[in-house]
């Protein structure tokens, strides 16, 4: 006889606070279905980034081939991965693990950093990993999503882009290099990926992890 | 009905050692209740079966009725993707089945869904390296499994170049190499054309003749599976047995009840095609005569170079062949007729519709709309606007799921008329829904439907508008007999109606219906018949490829090979991060300048003298100069020898960077992550499963934007629309990638994915990771010329 409830991993029902179901089973015991479907999320960030290359992004690229700075403020779109991973997913690694593997497809599809793509994917995935570990990985909300797409940011910019791109920038100017990076991971990788995953999970397509267990719940007892 | 259980005639069944069961297993079903969250009533409720060892199953019962939900069950993996409350028990030769894995063989609709590699040996490969069998004994399984579906192909022939009916056969020797003593099958031929259909079928009835497996089958087209079925488990719409027993007991005894159910049952009458009002179907402002030409294609073509993509290969090989999908077509479609498009998979239907649907430009040729249609528009529709193509087409892709556009049913139907501005049509839209048998979930999320619903929202949301022209592929796919009358009466009221109406079909009920067929083969016209049935007697022709394989490195021997060639692909990435962190502590013009003339002097040796594509140094340029500029631009006192040092330290590391990744594969840096640096099997394996789909999700990005454009929701030319109409495609790209990981990791759980984890094994590689003196050597250069600035340092 197997009895199988996975309504027992989810957290007792309180009036006051928003409940977030946590990842079934340990935190870490990852399942098959959410290794597959963070690589496949990858990939097809990674469709979306050639998408983006070659139908919006050379616009944007001409006017901030001159200006750096400006181009900055479009890092967050790279971002997205790791945010999206790692509210989806819920455990431990989603996040860096999403924006590895996004980063590889750069990298085979070339691109115009060449392997450095890794050490920034992996830079950025950290990013988003410390903000959800703080927080146990146990808060998903907006709030994460944005200090985590901020924080993925600032470890890109510091950690790597001001010693390779910038290194010859005055310092006045790479403050201001980081200052647009934080606000474009902020609103558009944070805010942005936490909204995609919203929509997902009310379309359906998350029932399999904890965010779209949380819409099918609150369905359930309205 | 069948021969004696093969035990019995004592074939040489499995190799000695082999741990699974020789004979078919015994399946016993207790109370299994299943009820996945967010539904109220439970799918399967108290739900008992007993299967004996070798029987082979049939379940039958209309859409929604559990039979998919009872083989993952058995299978084991109804948890894999779902949570849920689940009771009961499923019982496989006595043994508790959940998450088991391995014996029990599950095949999936979507041979897509089950490929887990590049390679066929290697996707064969895959159960038995989850079951930790060592390298040595994989390949003669992998070679005998191959030989049990008839492949004709080596194990290195790449898994993208196969038709889908062979795919689908690669997938049942995926299952078959680890001896399932129980092959369950869900609809395994729903997918294929009847050609292909029979090859699947006789494949699966020889390997289990063999092993005499128990085998239960999940499949709405009985008639061509029904001779070697023993036994018949209809299930009723609420999940519960209506009939079982033999196939005379329970098809031949009762056909009318099932058929009522929606069943296709072999033998009863066709049905016949809904009465449906001629004004819900009409053309809206078009006045084309019955007769008249609306779309013509004249001596089209469609070349399809196939795109490197992330395969890696090496820069002389022509990676990436040529298919020709369509070529020298003609093909006319008038107002008031049916034309049914018909051939085997891969013949270029899909190819011919998209075309005569403006949604795409022949490679040569011409595709050239109707006067009355254009109305002072450019002949050519693929020059049309959105709007304008959409007030004059509709079309329904053949991936109808692909074509959710809005959030509920209603909405979907009804935008391209708000788009339009046609909202006059409201009724109309809401009538089409009703006669479509979708009135019901008007309020729910698209995404909630099933497959068949899915096409019947297409349908709607194509029609609803009133385009003159109907290019539908497919339209009749995953219906039950109810839904495929409705189908069909709105299909035949259209074309009454006074609408041109083109389906690409493999239905034969559909093409009885048609005025007339065109049939494909090869990407050629082979026959415009005047009438149906002339067409249907031709006899089809034996598929064959049209791919011109890659040719890989191996076909260029005898010349120079650069050091890269043969090296592996940690040495690659390892040479690439090495410049990188070289580049770090370059801070003099001086050094960057030697630093890049020494890697300047190297690359003959290293990368080779030809084939470079250069222009995939094109961003890495870009890049440079822009960093080159820019620091000039905000360096303190805008140093021009600033700029140029931090232009040059770019080009240090990404310039040769770039050129060593076009180098690695991926799949084989996968097999060496794990094993030389031992990184943990079951990501890596994901991550490289991920990989491959890369391309048949740039396909569906493709489709996507098609079909926005059809519908008149391509967004105008200005920033904010593009913007906007980027994330509406990211939206709908990550819905279907997100249900296809869910049917992927149904499919690799099914063969063991998460043994070695529940095991706490490693998994082993069938391919070794060897590391040599080649990778050697290029990773004592790389260090060395990444060692030159920072040696010009010291020496200051």
């Amino acid at each position: 006889m197997v009895t199988h409830n996975t309504t027992q991993n989810l957290p007792a029902r309180t009036a006051h606070r928003p409940r977030t179901i946590l990842a079934a089973g340990r935190i870490t015991a990852w399942r098959g279905v959410d290794l597959i479907t963070a690589a496949m999320l990858a990939v097809a960030f990674g469709v979306v980034f050639w998408a983006f290359d070659t139908f919006v992004y050379p616009g944007v690229s001409a006017v901030t081939a001159g200006f750096p700075p400006a181009g900055e403020l479009a890092l967050g779109v790279w971002l997205i991965p790791a945010v999206v991973g790692g509210l989806v997913v819920r455990r431990p690694g989603a996040a860096l693990f999403t924006e590895l593997v996004a980063a590889n497809i750069e990298l085979f599809l070339g691109n115009q950093w060449g392997v450095a793509v890794l050490l920034s994917g992996a830079l950025q995935g950290l990013g988003v990993e410390i903000v959800l570990a703080v927080f146990l990985w146990r808060r998903f909300g907006a709030l994460t999503a944005v200090l985590g797409g901020i924080v993925s940011a600032v470890l890109e910019i510091v950690g790597y882009e001001w010693w390779s791109y910038v290194a010859g920038y005055s310092w006045t100017w790479r403050i201001v290099y980081l200052i647009c990076g934080m606000i474009s991971g902020g609103l558009i990788a944070g805010l942005g990926g936490w909204a995609l995953v919203r929509a997902l999970a009310r379309a359906g397509a998350l029932n399999a992890f904890p965010p779209g267990q949380e819409v099918r719940e609150t369905h359930a007892s309205r | 009905m069948r021969r004696t259980p093969p035990a019995e005639q004592g074939l040489p069944i499995l190799p000695e050692g082999s741990r699974s069961t020789p004979v078919g297993a015994l399946v016993e079903v207790q109370d299994l209740t299943w009820r996945p969250f967010g539904r109220a009533d439970p799918v399967l409720e108290d739900f008992s079966l007993r299967i004996e060892p070798g029987q082979r199953v049939l379940l039958a019962g209309p859409s929604g009725s559990g039979k998919s939900t009872l083989l993952r069950a058995i299978a084991g993996v109804l948890t894999a993707t779902e949570s849920g409350d689940l009771a009961g028990s499923v019982r496989i030769d006595g043994c508790d089945q959940q998450g088991s894995g391995a014996v029990v063989g599950l095949m999936v609709q979507d041979p897509a869904d089950a490929s887990v590699a590049g390679q066929i040996g290697r996707d064969v490969a895959f159960g038995l390296e989850n079951e930790s069998v060592p390298r040595e004994n994989i390949w003669p399984r992998v070679r005998r499994a191959l030989a049990t579906v008839a492949f004709p192909y080596g194990v290195d022939h790449p898994v993208s170049a196969l038709s889908g009916g062979e795919a689908q056969r690669l997938a049942l020797a995926g299952v078959l190499v680890l001896h399932p003593g129980l092959v369950l099958l869900d609809e395994p031929s729903s997918m294929l054309d009847p050609q292909a259909a029979t090859a699947v079928r006789q494949a699966i009835w020889a390997a289990v003749a063999v092993s005499g497996a128990t085998v239960v089958l999940v499949e709405h087209q009985l008639e061509h599976w029904l001779p070697e079925i023993d036994r018949v488990v209809a299930l009723g719409a609420d999940g519960a047995i209506t009939a079982d027993g033999t196939v005379d007991e329970t098809l031949l005894a009762a056909p009318d009840t099932l058929a009522a159910h929606g069943v296709w049952v072999p033998g009863v009458r066709a049905p016949q095609p809904l009465k449906v009002p001629r004004q819900l179907c009409a053309p809206v402002g078009w006045g084309v005569p019955a007769g008249d030409m609306v779309m013509r294609a004249e001596g089209v073509g469609m070349l399809r170079t196939l795109p490197v993509g992330l395969g890696g290969s090496s820069p002389g090989g022509t990676s990436g062949g040529t298919v020709v999908t369509l070529s020298g077509a003609d093909a006319v479609v008038r107002a008031g007729e049916i034309v049914a498009l018909v051939g085997p998979s891969g013949a270029g239907k899909s190819t011919l519709a998209a075309l005569l649907a403006g949604l795409e430009r022949p490679s040569s040729g011409f595709v050239i709309a109707g006067q009355q249609l254009r109305s002072g528009l450019h002949e050519n529709p693929a020059d049309w606007s959105s709007a304008e193509l959409a007030r004059r087409v509709g079309w329904v892709p053949q991936q109808a799921e692909l074509a959710v556009v809005a959030r509920t049913v209603r909405e979907d139907a009804l935008s391209t008329c708000r788009r339009l501005q046609l909202d006059e049509l409201t009724p109309r839209a809401e009538a089409l829904l009703e006669v479509l048998g979708l009135a019901e979930s008007a309020e729910t999320d698209p995404h909630h439907l099933s497959g068949g619903q899915l096409r019947r929202l297409a349908l709607a949301g194509a029609m609803a508008h009133g385009p003159a022209l109907l290019v539908l592929d497919e339209p009749t796919v995953g219906q039950d007999r109810q839904t495929w009358a409705a189908v069909a009466g709105v299909i035949t009221a259209a074309r009454d109606a006074g609408a041109a109406v083109l389906v690409a079909t493999h239905d034969r009920l559909l093409m009885d219906l048609a005025d007339r067929c065109v049939r494909l083969d090869h990407g050629r016209v082979i026959e415009a018949a005047e009438s149906a049935e002339s067409a249907a007697a031709v006899p089809a022709l034996a598929p064959t490829t049209l791919i011109s394989p890659a040719v890989g490195p191996a076909a260029r021997r005898g010349r120079f090979r650069p050091l890269t060639e043969r090296c592996g692909p940690l040495a690659l990435l390892g040479s690439a991060v090495l410049l990188l962190a070289g580049a770090l502590p370059i801070t003099r013009l001086s050094e960057a300048l030697l630093g890049v003339g020494a890697e300047l002097l190297l690359a003959p040796l290293v990368l080779g003298w030809r084939g470079h594509r250069l222009r995939r140094l094109l961003p890495g340029l870009l890049a440079v100069a822009s960093v080159w500029f820019s620091t000039w631009l905000l360096s303190p006192h805008q140093d021009p020898i600033a700029g140029a040092t931090a232009g040059l330290r770019i080009a240090f590391f990404v310039l040769p960077g770039v050129l060593l990744v076009r180098f690695i594969d991926p799949f084989t840096l996968g097999d060496h992550l794990a094993q030389r640096l031992l990184l943990p099997g079951r990501p890596v394996v994901a991550a490289v499963a991920a990989l491959q789909r890369f391309e048949s999700l740039a396909e569906q990005w493709r489709e996507l934007r098609r079909i926005r454009r059809v519908r008149a929701l391509e967004g105008a030319r200005g920033p904010a629309a593009r913007g906007r109409e980027l994330v509406a495609l990211t939206f709908a790209l990550l819905v279907q990638t997100l249900r296809q990981a869910g049917r992927m990791a149904v499919a690799m759980e099914a063969r063991g994915f998460s043994l070695p984890a529940t095991r706490r094994v490693r998994r082993t590689w069938a391919q070794p990771a060897p590391w040599l003196l080649a990778d050697t050597a290029l990773v004592v250069l790389a260090a060395v010329v990444a060692a030159i600035p920072v040696a010009l340092a010291v020496l200051r």
